[in-house]
């Protein structure tokens, strides 16, 4: 029975997929998007979250850490990122929901028993699971027995991968996965490489693979003003998506809102500040990727 | 309290041009009337007017008094008929100035004094917190199928009939003959007023065709039964003014206008007498009046159910009165909506869609699980699909019952007396048990045999008192224009509200559930497992209202062992007081020839009662508000929404056939797109589908409350789903608001 390390595990899930979902969010990421949302999904390792303006100066988390990295100086607060080991014990001593630990284990069983909660929801919607992350094929064991396991219940499943990873990885769970979610950032890969630390090659390749398969593809294209919503891009994104037979290219816009996480973990923000892209802008990309052939919509949802 | 019409300001964008001229107009209608006073006298007087003529009557029967007392007002109350409305307009409209009321309560002294045992008792009951009880007026829904097919003249001449027949059974005792000659009064004076009505608008028309059309509907409804869309919807104006402004007894549903207007709509368009457009602007203006006048419990009516057959009943009408309350943005009237499988999607999605852009006076009952309900009470099959909906959520059988709601429970008081052995805290009153020293309770069973014992015990005196107070509701506020449209009233001679209808029953609420199920499982967390407190320093800490204590609190505020997180162990806890709670009350006689129904629904005593009860293990702060109908501790909630469906659906609701009603606060994000309007349907289906009975929605981001508290001219159409109504938000109490902020804050998104 494989353990999988998660950051978040997401019940009514509803732009995860057809109808209402639980999405499983696997912890750690082939790559580093700038304008990524789930920072907190990157590391593969657990690691502990600060959210300072909520912290009380209490101090339970000082007595509860065996390693320091909590401190309070002349009555205030300290967090020692250094020191942490993540072990997450003073997650549980805060009392103003300061601390929050991402990374917790879960057992394959563990997980389809909660899958398995709201079942009466995922018929009533045509609904089921995903399985998400960070990049949930960077567990690629656990993630084929939980799609199998799923699959077994009966239940609709579905795989948001961002398809940096090798075809083996994605070849095994085939078979056990209803949906694939893949997301396409950027057609040409060197402004793939700037954006999100990896080139596009590994991806596009995965990609024309999968529709080889004949597999089912729904593609997300987060639309982010000034990386990748130039009208060459986009017609590029458009041109490469045209002949492969995905299902709809779901264009999303791009939103800030998880910025404050950034500086919680302790990495650098790499959000870009720009404004999120108008209801108009939206429409403009979904015409340019209609126009060189690609089924584009565009989708409200954060 | 009655606002400045702010509820009509929402609607100033949305509604055509020709309604926008009527709205101020209408917003003043019920507000802040003006009446020309040569058509009648002043409130002032009238209240003199009728102390003088009760007087003159002292001694007589008080069903004639009080027919002559409404006979009074219908000759002498100010009238208007505007060309702004279709609809007439009253001098007398305020429910907390009813004109009648004087007399009302004087009677209500006089029984009270005569027949009453226990008023130390309710007194006392009353004043600790342990519940709230008062006489109620408020549940009655009239035979609305009897009423429309006979009009005014025809129930007045049906009563005659009845009485003829007892009559000629040599069956008129005195008390039945009283009840008779009070409706034949009631109704002269009814006939009286249109006449009046019809009068005026035909002096004031002077060519204008719509107060023309006003003086020519009231001729018609004088002689007999409405006939037309326009018709049937004065009728139903007119009969909800007599029947709970003058008479004071709550007309607490409009019936369900899409299957009473349907066959008069229909042969109106087919016979070319209006057109769609023109019912559109009718509804409007007919919504528009209940609007206006504003109680906060809001109007109801209902829509939707399920033929004899088993296909829908959802027809054109059921979606173009909800089109037209969408248009308008108001907070009140309020809909319910019927509920079945077969339901089709595209009306609750309808629905659903307005609930999500902030028009969430709506409400969906499940007609499946009110038949478990019902049925579970000894009605039948027909009686449970054809039933009424009323009040908040309510389901009673059609044109033949009546269910008053008497006395509140407060499932948190019973803590408090375990806690003090059996005397509240609050008011040093002792209406509780002895449970014995706090050393004695060694295990939280217990600790629970002992809360179980004394919400029994209150449970038990709620409804001694209950008993007393409803002996001779007949004597205090005898309902003839109610009574006449109940036909086995008329065949038993009975005041209907009091005991003349096939069912005469009385629900008692439930407010604090969720919470007293969070609070045992603390005191077992904290006291038994965990060991950091002993009972009796629990005891203190709240009595403390936890100073001293605040991590302690903060701790248990973050348990997951929460009614609403979906947890089966906490769950089951829940359910055991549930069904206990529904075992002692479901079925037991009441004063009425009825019975007692139980019901999960809190009303306003989840803030009334709040006030009246200390700090609970729960974590709860002293005074504050407790949670509400069958739904959690505001924010206990953890785990979402599917969990909170989970636990709600743990629980029987067909124990609680007073009804039971879950509240559930959604982000917008979480609806946004089609996904999100499936998303939330889903909610409705699979909530029924495991049992549930009422589900309503509050869609909010907390952002948008908190601007709102901060620049509330900005906001002046947003509405919150409180409990059963809605309200503007702007006009909440802060107290109030930030409970809503910290709710919606966390909420997943």
């Amino acid at each position: 029975m494989t353990t999988g390390v998660l950051f978040d595990v997401k019940r009514f899930a509803v732009h995860d997929g057809p109808g209402v979902r639980t999405t499983f969010l696997l912890k750690g990421c082939p790559l580093r998007c700038r304008w990524c949302h789930n920072p907190e999904g990157i590391s593969p390792a657990p690691e502990l979250a600060y959210y300072a303006h909520r912290c009380i100066h209490c101090g339970e988390c000082v007595a509860a850490c065996p390693h320091g990295a909590h401190r309070l100086e002349g009555g205030k607060h300290a967090f020692e990122r250094s020191r942490c080991v993540a072990c997450g014990r003073c997650e549980e001593a805060c009392l103003g929901g300061a601390l929050r630990f991402w990374g917790r284990p879960m057992t394959v069983a563990e997980a389809v028993a909660l899958a398995l909660e709201d079942r009466p929801f995922y018929e009533q919607s045509g609904g089921g699971v995903t399985v998400s992350g960070g990049e949930p094929l960077l567990q690629p064991e656990f993630a084929l027995e939980l799609l199998a396991a799923l699959r077994r219940q009966g239940l609709h499943t579905a795989l948001d991968t961002c398809a940096a990873v090798p075809w083996a990885a994605i070849a095994q769970v085939l078979p056990f996965t209803d949906l694939l979610l893949i997301d396409l950032k950027q057609a040409d890969t060197a402004a793939h490489r700037r954006l999100t630390g990896r080139g596009n090659q590994l991806i596009l390749r995965n990609f024309r693979r999968l529709a080889e398969a004949g597999a089912t593809i729904e593609v997300r294209m987060p639309l982010v003003p000034g990386s990748n919503d130039g009208p060459e891009d986009l017609a590029a994104a458009g041109a490469f998506l045209a002949p492969l037979g995905v299902v709809r290219v779901k264009v999303l816009p791009y939103h800030d809102l998880a910025r404050s996480k950034y500086d919680a973990i302790g990495v650098e923000d790499t959000m870009p500040r720009v404004a999120a892209p108008t209801a108009a802008d939206l429409d403009r990309a979904v015409a340019i990727l209609r126009a060189a052939g690609a089924p584009a919509v565009a989708s409200p949802g954060r | 309290m009655p606002p400045d019409g702010p509820s009509l300001v929402g609607a100033l964008a949305a509604v055509p041009a020709e309604l926008a001229a009527d709205l101020a107009y209408l917003r003043n209608k019920f507000q802040c009337p003006d009446l020309d006073p040569a058509t009648g006298l002043d409130n002032e007087a009238l209240k003199t007017g009728i102390l003088a003529l009760a007087e003159r009557l002292a001694g007589q029967p008080h069903p004639v008094v009080k027919a002559r007392a409404f006979e009074y007002l219908a000759r002498n109350v100010r009238i208007d008929a505007s060309p702004h409305d279709g609809f007439v307009g009253f001098g007398n409209w305020n429910r907390n100035d009813r004109l009648l009321s004087g007399l009302i309560r004087r009677w209500d002294a006089e029984v009270t004094k005569e027949f009453q045992q226990c008023v130390g008792l309710i007194h006392d009951l009353n004043r600790s917190g342990a519940t709230m009880m008062w006489k109620d007026y408020d549940h009655s829904v009239p035979d609305w199928d009897a009423a429309l097919r006979l009009g005014f003249a025809g129930l007045r001449e049906r009563a005659r009939e009845y009485r003829a027949r007892h009559e000629d059974r040599g069956e008129l005792a005195p008390a039945a003959a009283a009840y008779f000659d009070g409706i034949d009064i009631t109704y002269g004076a009814i006939l009286e007023m249109l006449e009046r009505f019809q009068a005026l608008a035909l002096r004031r028309a002077g060519g204008n065709p719509r107060v023309g059309a006003v003086a020519e509907c009231l001729g018609h409804l004088r002689q007999g039964p409405p006939r037309t869309t326009y018709e049937v919807l004065q009728f139903i104006y007119l009969f909800f003014i007599f029947g709970e402004h003058f008479d004071g007894i709550q007309v607490r549903s409009l019936g369900n206008l899409d299957q009473t207007l349907l066959p008069y709509y229909r042969r109106d368009l087919a016979g070319g007498t209006c057109d769609e457009p023109q019912v559109r602007r009718l509804v409007d203006t007919f919504l528009l009046q209940f609007a206006s006048i504003n109680n906060y419990w809001g109007h109801p009516f209902y829509l939707g159910g399920t033929q004899a057959d088993g296909t829908s009943a959802v027809n054109e009408l059921t979606y173009l009165i909800l089109e037209e309350f969408d248009r308008l943005a108001i907070v009140t009237p309020k809909i319910q909506i019927k509920t079945a499988a077969n339901t089709p999607d595209a009306l609750l999605d309808l629905a659903l869609d307005m609930i999500r852009r902030g028009n969430s006076s709506l409400v969906f009952v499940g007609e499946e699980p009110i038949r478990r309900a019902m049925m579970g009470l000894g009605y039948t099959a027909e009686e449970a699909r054809t039933c009424d909906i009323k009040g908040c959520y309510e389901f009673s059988p059609r044109g033949k019952s009546n269910e008053t709601g008497v006395g509140h429970i407060n499932m948190l008081k019973p803590i408090e007396l375990v806690l003090h052995e059996g005397t509240d805290p609050q008011t040093g009153l002792a209406v509780g048990l002895r449970t014995g020293p706090l050393e004695n309770l060694r295990t939280f069973d217990d600790f629970y045999g002992a809360y179980i014992r004394q919400l029994g015990h209150i449970i038990e005196l709620n409804l001694r008192g209950a008993l007393d107070m409803e002996q001779r509701l007949d004597l205090i506020n005898p309902s003839s224009v109610f009574s006449a449209t109940i036909e086995h009233s008329l065949a038993t001679g009975r005041d209907a509200f009091f005991n003349g209808c096939v069912y005469n029953n009385t629900s008692v609420l439930n407010a604090g559930f969720g919470t007293a199920v969070d609070a045992l499982m603390a005191v077992r967390d904290v006291v038994y497992v965990r060991r950091e407190l002993t009972l009796a320093g629990l005891r203190d800490a709240l009595a403390a209202n936890w100073a001293g204590h605040e991590r302690l609190r903060r701790g248990v505020l973050r348990s997951r062992n929460r009614y609403g997180n979906g947890l089966g162990e906490v769950d089951a806890w829940a359910a055991a007081i549930a069904r206990f709670v529904a075992n002692k009350i479901n079925l037991r006689p009441n004063a009425r020839g009825g019975f007692f129904t139980a019901s999960l629904h809190s009303a306003k005593q989840y803030v009334d009662l709040g006030a009246k009860t200390g700090a609970t293990p729960d974590g709860r702060l002293a005074g504050e508000e407790m949670s509400k109908n069958a739904s959690p501790t505001m924010g206990a909630d953890a785990c979402g929404v599917t969990a909170l469906v989970k636990s709600a659906t743990r629980l029987d609701a067909a124990g609680f056939p007073g009804d039971f009603p879950l509240d559930v606060m959604l982000h917008p994000a979480t609806v946004a797109g089609e996904e999100g309007l499936a998303a939330m349907r889903s909610i409705v289906r699979v909530y029924h589908g495991g049992g549930g009975i009422a589900v309503h929605f509050n869609v909010m981001d907390a952002d948008v409350l908190l601007d709102a508290q901060q620049h509330p001219e900005k906001y002046r159409g947003l509405q919150v789903r409180v409990c059963g109504w809605n309200v503007h938000f702007t006009e909440m109490c802060r107290k109030e608001q930030d409970a809503f902020i910290r709710r919606a804050r966390g909420l997943a998104v």
